[in-house]
């Protein structure tokens, strides 16, 4: 990160890097995505407030939708967990060591707590359709 | 001759570096306070547990006015926890702008446009700070 690297994206695709390549591709992906959330959210409310227009009042129901209220749960998740056992193995890193077992442990954590929510929430939108 | 150590980043890169593992535990820790604070201040019998989740990520009182709360202004609603929605807002913002900006300076190459993608990351920087201050204030009110 923060270094001019000369690779092209099919290049980049090529390269099999396992679970820690799918770390670091969902942490940069999870933390676009909720950025793209907070933001679209911020600036709707905003306009919603202010003007009240038709535009924002769509976007506003479209992330209140239990779609999107999944998906920005697994990027907050994801980003969380993922950026906890980044910094605790920079703080430590002996335990760099054992990186692929972190890995491991973290999607142990993950697909429970992830899972369980996202599941009643599934159930919810078949019972009531939102 | 070329050095045996790879070139020094500057300290800018460092205390962002530093500054994104701190805000990081910074805003768990925010986020945690914000569900406890909801639960000591009635949340459990007042709201669903998604309107209380709510609150930890933006604590105003708004953030929770879709379910029945008898009265917002003692608990919900005062000047703490308008500092604090900013406060929060600012590290997360930071956070997210500071970790775009890593984004595209891994893809864009060409020197211009960098600059003025990055320009433009700091501008929306600015535009959602403002907006989040408009709303945490209630200026336009």
């Amino acid at each position: 990160m923060f270094q001019g690297r000369h690779v092209g994206y099919l290049e980049g695709l090529r390269y099999k890097g396992k679970a820690p390549m799918l770390a670091w591709a969902l942490h940069r992906i999870t933390g676009l995505g909720i950025l793209l959330f907070v933001g679209i959210h911020v600036i709707a409310a905003f306009f919603l407030n202010a003007i009240g227009d038709d535009v924002s009042t769509t976007i506003t129901t479209v992330y209140e939708s239990t779609f999107v209220q999944i998906f920005v749960y697994f990027c907050v998740l994801y980003h969380a967990l993922n950026g906890l056992r980044l910094i605790i193995e920079d703080l430590w890193p002996p335990l760099l060591r054992y990186h692929r077992e972190l890995l491991w442990f973290q999607w142990l954590v993950f697909l429970p707590v992830f899972g369980l929510p996202a599941f009643f929430m599934v159930v919810s939108i078949l019972s009531t359709g939102v | 001759m070329r050095s045996r150590y790879p070139k020094r980043g500057s300290a800018f890169e460092y205390y962002m570096w530093l500054f994104t593992r701190l805000s990081g535990v910074l805003m768990l820790f925010m986020g945690a306070f914000g569900i406890v604070y909801a639960n000591l201040a009635g949340g459990r019998t007042l709201m669903d547990m998604t309107t209380q989740y709510r609150w930890a990520f933006f604590p105003t009182y708004w953030h929770v006015q879709n379910s029945d709360i008898p009265d917002v202004f003692p608990n919900w609603s005062n000047s703490f926890w308008q500092v604090y929605a900013i406060l929060l807002l600012l590290v997360a913002a930071m956070h997210g702008f500071n970790g775009l900006r890593g984004v595209i300076e891994d893809y864009i190459h060409r020197p211009y446009l960098l600059l003025f993608a990055k320009f433009s990351v700091y501008i929306l920087f600015l535009f959602t700070l403002f907006t989040a201050a408009v709303i945490v204030f209630e200026l336009f009110v």
